[in-house]
């Protein structure tokens, strides 16, 4: 009978939480200070591990695109995205996460607007589809389930490990200011935390970088806000607030949760310029070489 | 009274000291025999503390076995401490191969088209590399083409079913000596710029030690039965950098207008695109 109570008030649980946490606000699951997490020495949450992205934004070219328009057809071969890679070991869409996150919505100025457009008529210059670093919160923003990511933390870092690319993001935790004279793909992150959350600020992106496949872009102005707040020991909620004054009226905001993936898988290799036979994917012909060259 | 007193607490120090120095289980069995260093702990006062950023100072990426001054790059002894000679032990066959590969050197090298270098060619490199680490995690992260390796416990199995540029690692601590097992590597690999080889059989064995505060000894025993008439074995340090604010940064790979991929600074201003809205004035 006790048993029973219990199973029950933890199912209650359970379903009160999940659509309480998806429906609010920025940051507000980060008031309380939970008590049932693992702890690094230095008190700030442990969120090491390997993680998978389980649900909201980015669902993948097939499903829709993230301002909700959603392709007739994939383009070309239509597995531009599995072919590119897939899991090795495992993996696969989890289901089960904290779902119901809505898509980012985009809102652009005029100019930014035809900009759009005009890339989402030329997908091959996509630089993901180029092997390029995908950005932030790109990396992250992968489709749900495909490629994991590593966190190995401590008092100074807080370092990303993303299969997808081979991308390493290694953020320092220790107050030190962004750099002068620095454009990069993935730009700079600086991480502090704010109670159980960390707050990465990123700034120094190098003005190349598309938010996804359908010619969401952002230009050098790009400035993005992350916060990563380990809501249980196997769910991390990710809130990235990205600006940039002259490609958006308004703040962008994704938010999705990573789940901890089972112990007994690994973080396999991932290349892209080692085999990439993807390009040809983009277009009906050779991934756009031919319009370029005119 | 005083005397006593003062000889017991030394005695108390002492045993604390010993107790916190205590080495793990299989200390006393240093590799390569060199005087101990005990390098720092991790905060759980065990497992030795090799965090940081390192690069070597030799120039072995040109040619492991060693080189004459060429190009702007000092001569260079071969890193192969074992055989004495500092020749990597090929077969007949496997030496015709490498050969090849050094005529065609200029365009071959894997590296030259933006892979991942492999192990052990990414430790030797001209480029930092950071090894973050907490109780139970491992990994290193290569500034060159943002490579990484996740370095994952012995206790579970080699995977196997593929091949990897950066191949798979399980690692043990040997006392305060890093021992990593590495297989399924490509064969696609090179050793360096001059076209030394193996095959996906190759299986290495690293050990990372500390030999100062600053110093990483590194060293990697390679066998592969199909390429060399035995194992062998190669070694370098590993310098500490010490300047302050020092990171890895991006590096990646750009195609020009030729095809042709080359490595970009961020650093370099012309790293830094703006897109231009005034097209959509017209």
């Amino acid at each position: 009978m006790n048993a029973r109570t219990t199973t029950l008030f933890v199912a209650l649980l359970a379903l009160t939480v999940e659509p309480a946490l998806a429906q609010a606000p920025s940051g507000q699951a980060t008031a309380t200070t939970n008590t049932q997490l693992r702890r690094l020495p230095d008190g700030h949450p442990d969120m090491q591990g390997l993680w998978l992205k389980s649900n909201g934004g980015f669902q993948g070219l097939f499903v829709g695109s993230l301002d909700g328009t959603n392709f007739a057809a994939p383009r070309g071969g239509g597995d531009g995205r599995g072919a590119r890679g897939g899991r090795g070991a495992g993996g696969g869409p989890r289901g089960g996460g904290l779902g119901g996150f809505p898509p980012p919505q985009y809102e652009y100025t005029p100019e930014a607007a035809l900009e759009k457009q005009d890339r989402q008529r030329r997908p091959y210059d996509d630089p993901e589809a180029h092997c390029h670093l995908p950005g932030v919160p790109r990396g992250l923003e992968q489709p749900a389930g495909l490629y994991p990511v590593q966190i190995i933390q401590d008092e100074k870092y807080f370092a990303l490990l993303h299969e997808y690319v081979h991308d390493a993001r290694i953020i320092p935790t220790d107050g030190s200011p962004h750099p002068q004279n620095y454009w990069a793909w993935n730009g700079d992150s600086r991480g502090h935390w704010e109670g159980d959350t960390l707050v990465v600020d990123v700034s120094n992106f190098n003005g190349r970088t598309w938010l996804d496949m359908d010619g969401n872009f952002v230009d050098e102005n790009e400035h993005v806000v992350e916060r990563f707040t380990l809501v249980d020991p196997d769910t991390i909620l990710y809130e990235a607030t990205i600006t940039d004054p002259t490609v958006f009226v308004k703040p962008v905001q994704e938010r999705f949760t990573l789940r901890r993936v089972p112990a007994e898988q690994q973080i396999l290799e991932y290349s892209c310029l080692e085999g990439e036979r993807s390009l040809q994917h983009f277009t009906e012909e050779d991934g756009g070489k031919k319009r370029r060259a005119k | 009274m005083t005397g006593w007193g003062s000889w017991r607490t030394t005695l108390l120090w002492a045993t604390a000291a010993a107790v916190v120095a205590a080495p793990t289980p299989g200390a006393a069995q240093r590799g390569s025999g060199a005087a101990s260093y005990s390098p720092p702990r991790l905060w759980d006062r065990s497992t030795p503390d090799f965090r940081g950023l390192w690069q070597v100072r030799d120039t072995a990426y040109v040619n492991i076995e060693g080189h004459p001054a060429d190009g702007g790059v000092a001569a260079a002894r071969s890193i192969i401490v074992d055989p004495p000679d500092g020749k990597i032990p090929y077969k007949p066959e496997a030496l015709a191969r490498k050969q090849e590969n050094f005529r065609n050197r200029a365009t071959a090298d894997p590296s030259l088209k933006c892979y991942q270098a492999g192990v052990p060619r990414a430790t030797y490199l001209p480029y930092p590399l950071q090894i973050l680490q907490s109780p139970g995690n491992l990994a290193i992260v290569y500034q060159k083409n943002h490579a990484f390796r996740v370095f994952h416990p012995e206790t579970r199995p080699h995977f196997v079913s593929t091949d990897f540029w950066m191949g798979d690692t399980r690692y043990r601590w040997n006392g305060d000596t890093l021992v990593a097992d590495v297989v399924a590597l490509t064969d696609q690999l090179w050793f360096d710029e001059v076209g030394n080889h193996h095959s996906t059989d190759v299986h290495i064995v690293e050990r990372y030690r500390m030999t100062g505060p600053d110093t990483l000894q590194y060293e990697a025993r390679i066998e592969d039965p199909n390429v060399y008439t035995r194992s062998w074995t190669l070694r370098t340090t590993l310098h500490r950098i010490t300047t302050p604010g020092a990171r890895i940064i991006e590096d990646e790979c750009l195609e020009d207008a030729d095809g042709v991929r080359h490595h970009v600074s961020p650093s370099d201003p012309k790293s830094l695109l703006k897109t231009d809205y005034s097209r959509w004035k017209k």
